[in-house]
């Protein structure tokens, strides 16, 4: 289970030892700092990404709520004077309240979550950009929330305020994941729902929460964002940002055929994505390959992990043959164990595809 | 030795048992009694109406016609629910387990221990995979607790799934075609698992298409055709030709 994790931390640490070695500013106090601040805005919501993808759904409507609670944010706290905690109670439900309308529409009315999440994500954007007539939101030179832009886009001790939230809200879903009766619920639904259903589980209802979690943890990231940025354009603003979640939870080990990934996975994950885009910079490749190098590297990830859960496959069916096999006969199943004990296994190696 | 099927009370009865969807009669005056720790064999050709009969006892839908009678007391099933609170449970063909989770989490699936921290309720992983050790010593199987299904031979997943049973205490076990899918030694566990259900007292009933399965471990044999019990007989008294007549209707009744 954790061998994964391990990989992962040490393909962080490796690629962090060679590009800091090419150029020490990477390893600058500066540069770590805001790579902890970008890292903390994307991993927020690649923890709820994280959670809808363990059930076996796929959350592509994140980008677009950034923008809508975005742009509705800034003009509670500009053009109303809303003040900041009524403000921000708002955002969080209203994330909360559009995934719990996908979550509604997935699993009682038994739609695909890729085609509700691509219409959420349709027209979320396209409300975002009615609501302003396409024009950018931002603070003016009032001071209308400066108690939640510190608490957003502050920091304690150095520590960006972001990056604290991540670990804080990594360790409560790390806790509801890994030790609560309710993670145990959502593997068992995302890898087989009528198991669990026979179970006497309410999968309906499990999966349901998954999606309103990754709402209400999309309100929160929309929150450090405008704070981030400090306008919202809403044609642009969270564009692609969703398959960043998509990408970190992915290379964290999560299977989109559901049922597997951890938290420290996902953050872990949401690091390397990080340390990947701020090399190109610091490297000095030119940025266009920005996409082109995470691509890669996802690729790379992804199929590296596969041959080497294929080969630990193979030797535990291997280990299990010859444990069973008759004592006189044991060299000849050893020899033609491999191809067999693979050929036995349910599984197929494209299984965290 | 006397068979359990003449001895005393038994777990389940049924009466006079129809069922009928719209026009289609699946099954007709069906009368069949399970004794505890009596393993009843149902055979019959594809829609001869066992799985009808079984998904009837497991409360997927309720008789059109007739009584079941379970412990002694008419009982009726709203939801297969109401089937496992008293102590009917199903194992299915495809098992229903979680290939990703381990042995332990799946025989506590829907039922998991839980000790408090504080206002938190957290798994209690060392109490389930105790109990789930516990409950592979009864059924002599050497299925390891922490074990991921997924990893495990079709024997192993029977005795999960198996063990799943014991924790809720059924009194009655139905197996769809456990051996169907499964090597042969793996089948020999399988039909190791049902005798150890039967020592338990467990009812058992096994259906299945193998016949030298049915004649292992079967105390009864019940065949069913075109809806309708056509035979009742202790295995003793039985041969594998003659049920097999009776399947295919070259006989019509014994």
């Amino acid at each position: 289970m954790m061998k994964k994790e391990l990989g992962l931390f040490l393909l962080l640490a490796v690629i962090s030892a060679i590009t800091g070695a090419i150029n020490p500013a990477f390893l600058s106090f500066v540069n770590l700092l805001n790579m902890a601040n970008l890292i903390g805005l994307f991993g927020v919501f690649a923890l709820g990404e994280g959670l809808v993808i363990i059930t076996g759904g796929i959350d592509l409507s994140l980008g677009s709520m950034f923008a809508l609670l975005g742009v509705v944010f800034i003009d509670l706290l500009t053009t109303y004077q809303v003040p900041w905690p009524f403000a921000l109670v708002l955002v969080l439900l209203g994330g909360l309240a559009l995934g719990g309308i996908q979550g509604f529409l997935i699993t009682r009315l038994k739609m695909q979550p890729f085609i509700v999440t691509l219409c959420g994500l349709l027209i979320y954007r396209g409300a975002a950009r009615y609501y302003t007539s396409d024009s950018t939101r931002g603070f003016g030179y009032g001071d209308e929330a400066s108690t939640l832009s510190n608490i957003a886009s502050g920091n304690v001790a150095g520590i960006p305020n972001t990056f604290i939230f991540l670990i804080i809200l990594a360790v409560i879903l790390g806790v509801l994941l890994h030790r609560s009766v309710y993670g145990r619920w959502l593997y068992a639904v995302g890898k087989n729902e009528e198991a669990a259903r026979y179970s006497g589980i309410r999968t309906n209802l499990v999966i349901a929460t998954a999606y309103v979690i990754s709402g209400g943890l999309a309100g929160v990231s929309t929150v450090m964002f405008v704070f981030y940025t400090n306008s919202v354009s809403p044609s642009s603003f969270g564009n692609f940002y969703e398959l960043y979640a998509i990408a970190a939870a992915v290379l964290g080990g999560c299977s989109l055929r559901g049922g597997e990934g951890s938290i420290l996975g996902i953050v872990l994950g949401t690091a390397l994505l990080q340390v990947l885009q701020n090399l190109v910079n610091i490297l000095g490749i030119p940025n266009s390959l920005n996409f082109a190098v995470m691509g890669t590297v996802i690729l790379i990830g992804v199929l590296a992990d596969q041959q080497l859960q294929a080969r630990r496959r193979r030797k535990a069916a291997l280990a299990g043959l010859a444990r069973t096999a008759p004592r006189s006969k044991e060299t000849t199943m050893l020899q033609s164990a491999s191809p067999r004990g693979a050929a036995a296994l349910p599984t197929s190696a494209g299984d965290q595809a | 030795m006397v068979t359990p099927h003449d001895a005393g009370l038994a777990v389940l009865e049924l009466k006079g048992i129809g069922k009928e969807f719209g026009a289609i009669r699946a099954l007709h005056g069906v009368d069949l009694r399970v004794s505890p720790g009596e393993v009843l064999g149902l055979m019959g050709d594809n829609g001869a109406g066992k799985s009808t009969l079984v998904k009837l006892i497991a409360g997927n839908f309720p008789p059109s016609h007739g009584e079941i009678r379970f412990d002694g007391k008419p009982v009726h099933f709203a939801r297969p629910i109401d089937a496992r609170a008293i102590g009917i449970e199903v194992v299915y063909q495809d098992l229903a387990l979680a290939d990703n989770l381990t042995a332990a989490a799946n025989v506590f699936l829907g039922r998991e221990l839980k000790r408090r921290l504080g206002p938190f309720a957290l798994l209690d992983h060392k109490a389930m995979a105790a109990r789930a050790l516990e409950l592979f010593g009864e059924l002599r199987s050497e299925t390891r607790p922490h074990d991921l299904v997924k990893q495990m031979s079709g024997g192993q997943r029977q005795a999960v799934a198996i063990a799943r049973t014991r924790l809720s205490n059924a009194k009655l076990v139905m197996m769809d075609e456990p051996t169907a899918a499964i090597s042969v030694r793996q089948v020999e566990q399988v039909l190791g698992l049902i005798h150890r259900l039967k020592e338990q007292g467990v009812a058992v009933m096994l259906i299945s298409h193998r016949m030298p399965d049915v004649f292992a471990v079967c105390d009864r044999v019940v065949v069913m055709r075109r809806g309708e019990k056509r035979a009742d007989k202790a295995i003793a008294d039985t041969s594998p030709e003659e049920v097999t007549s009776l399947i295919t209707g070259a006989k019509e009744a014994a």
